[in-house]
């Protein structure tokens, strides 16, 4: 099985530099993403919540890649007629769709250095870390539970059609609930146990602790938990969704 | 003990149309179908497009569940055991899709390879011989979306065969290609079939079935309603003579005289680039053809053959009465 998720990685990684709407988006959303974090908060005197703001964005940009890669993957499968042929081989689909993900949350990760550097480039973001050790792991410890979250709306991707449109339109309520536009402090008290369990809300507290000082090490930890949290959900989901597409026969409908 | 055992399988499709008043419709695409392929057969499903060939084909390759029913592969039941059957059957259908189309052929095979668990010690080998037998090789590093139809359908067979799998799935498999690349597809598949390999093969084109297939069923609206060998099949009409007329622009209440003639037991029509051709079956030894041209009299009428039947006409009458 691992040889299958580290060739998926690599090969779904390449599929999307090989598409020119892909690669766009990847290299003008970050100076997109870097603009909103200074317009937004009109932080220009504040260094630090200036580069608070960036990182948020950034992990806005991650999350959106996510929701693209996964469902825009799994789309473009049923359409191209690759879906039945991963479903029918021996490998789990959890091996097949967990590394559409993690593909989507690496390219997330390089899009976090694109939107800090868009930002030092064209606003003068700041972009001096406390903790670099910690910053290095907090990047890939979001990547891997916002994949891993990802996971979990894949699998809704196997059974629904219009789950494209579904995944696309859970980008504001996930940046929104997560403290990534606002601080989680704003938000009203019965919203916030629903932050608790979404990995952006870590991930981004991860990355900002490390990069302002403070002590990111929980947040990871909660990074790596939830991601082990969400793989045993995804991968429940997964292997009951395809029961129930194989039933409904909804695996090839275009 | 057979390869595949099918026992009275039955599959709905339903779906809901409307948006305030949803209204649930039922498609029944197999109506009670059994039958068995014993090992190292090549077994051909015909039948016109709905028919559910390709409904079986994924119910025995666990893409779809039964409604009702059994269906055993290799031994193993394919509602409770599909992950054993995965690693043993191969699956390949015609057409261009099915394939990463940015991805180079390479890359499109290695990760197929990986997911039918092919170990990495063998894989390179593996691979370059599956290159080699669908005449790939030289061209495996090329972007899949740059191939011809023909080289896409040869890489899905070569997909298909990564696992070395003891039971092949062919669904179409020459569908859209040229005649060169449909004969040499099909010399492939004669191969595999020599080479010990069991194979269910559908198919559109009775002349690959018949050159092909060792025992054929013929499925029609969701039942079978032959199975036998191709020279089986043939006796269906096989006390019948068939005329071939070649027309222009004839009617259909022409055709219902036509049919009413002594002698004949049944008139089709096919459609040849700008003719229309009939294909009238009549008794051996009965003499229609004058009495046809006579009720053509007033039709454009083109060459008139008189032939023995062929399976296209076993087929043709067998759905045709189901």
């Amino acid at each position: 099985m691992i040889p299958a998720i580290l060739t998926g990685v690599r090969l779904h990684m390449k599929q999307a530099s090989r598409n020119p709407f892909d690669l766009s988006g990847v290299i003008v959303w970050p100076i997109l993403y870097a603009s909103i974090a200074y317009y937004l908060l009109d932080a220009k005197n504040d260094p630090r919540l200036l580069l608070s703001a960036s990182l948020g964005a950034a992990v806005m940009l991650m999350w959106s890649l996510v929701v693209i890669a996964s469902s825009g993957a799994l789309e473009q499968q049923r359409w191209q007629g690759t879906l039945e042929l991963v479903v029918a081989a021996p490998t789990p689909l959890t091996a097949v769709i967990g590394p559409i993900c993690i593909a989507g949350a690496l390219v997330g990760a390089y899009a976090i250095g694109a939107t800090l550097t868009w930002g030092a480039l064209l606003f003068d973001v700041p972009v001096k870390v406390e903790q670099p050790l910690a910053f290095a792991i907090a990047i890939p410890a979001c990547a891997l539970a916002v994949g891993m979250l990802g996971l979990i709306m894949a699998a809704t991707f196997v059974l629904y059609r219009a789950s494209f449109h579904l995944g696309i339109a859970t980008q504001y309520p996930v940046w929104i609930v997560s403290g990534l536009l606002v601080p989680i402090s704003f938000l009203p008290d019965f919203v916030r146990p629903l932050s608790w369990v979404l990995a952006p809300t870590w991930g981004f507290r991860a990355i900002q602790e490390a990069a302002l000082g403070g002590t990111p090490w929980p947040d990871i930890g909660m990074c790596l938990v939830l991601s082990l949290v969400y793989l045993a959900i995804g991968g429940s989901c997964l292997v009951a969704f395809e029961y129930v597409a194989r039933a409904r026969g909804s695996l090839r409908l275009t | 003990m057979p390869v595949i055992e099918v026992e009275d399988v039955t599959r709905r499709y339903r779906s809901r149309t409307g948006t305030f008043r949803r209204r649930a419709t039922v498609v029944e695409a197999l109506r009670g179908v059994s039958f068995t392929v014993e090992r190292g057969e090549l077994f051909g499903l015909l039948g016109p497009n709905g028919a559910g060939k390709t409904t079986m084909i994924k119910i025995l390759t666990t893409l779809l569940l039964p409604t009702s029913g059994s269906a055993r592969v290799l031994g193993f039941d394919v509602r409770r055991e599909a992950r054993r059957i995965r690693g043993r059957v191969g699956y390949v259908f015609g057409g261009d899709r099915g394939l990463y189309d940015r991805l180079s052929a390479l890359d499109n095979l290695r990760y197929f390879a990986d997911l039918y668990r092919v170990a990495p010690r063998d894989r390179r080998a593996r691979i370059d011989s599956l290159l080699e037998l669908v005449e790939l090789k030289g061209r495996e590093r090329e972007r899949v979306e740059t191939y011809s139809r023909g080289m896409k359908q040869r890489l899905h067979i070569a997909r298909g065969l990564l696992h070395d799998p003891e039971l092949l799935f062919l669904d179409e498999p020459t569908i859209g290609l040229d005649p060169l690349g449909a004969r040499e597809l099909r010399e492939t598949i004669a191969a595999l079939h020599d080479a010990g390999k069991t194979i269910l093969l559908t198919t559109h084109y009775m002349y690959e079935a018949d050159a092909l297939c060792e025992r054929i069923a013929v499925i029609a609206n969701g039942s079978f309603v032959a199975t036998g060998t191709p020279l089986d099949l043939k006796a269906v009409v096989g006390d019948n003579t068939i005329v071939e007329i070649e027309t222009f622009g004839i009617r259909d209440e022409t055709i219902e005289r036509l049919r009413k003639i002594p002698g004949v037991k049944g008139v089709g029509v096919e459609t040849r680039d700008q003719a229309q051709v009939l294909l009238v079956q009549s008794a051996v030894g009965a003499d229609v053809v004058r009495a046809l041209l006579n009720e053509l009299a007033d039709a454009v009428t083109g060459k008139v053959v008189t032939r023995e039947p062929t399976l296209e006409d076993a087929y043709v009458e067998l759905v045709r009465s189901a």
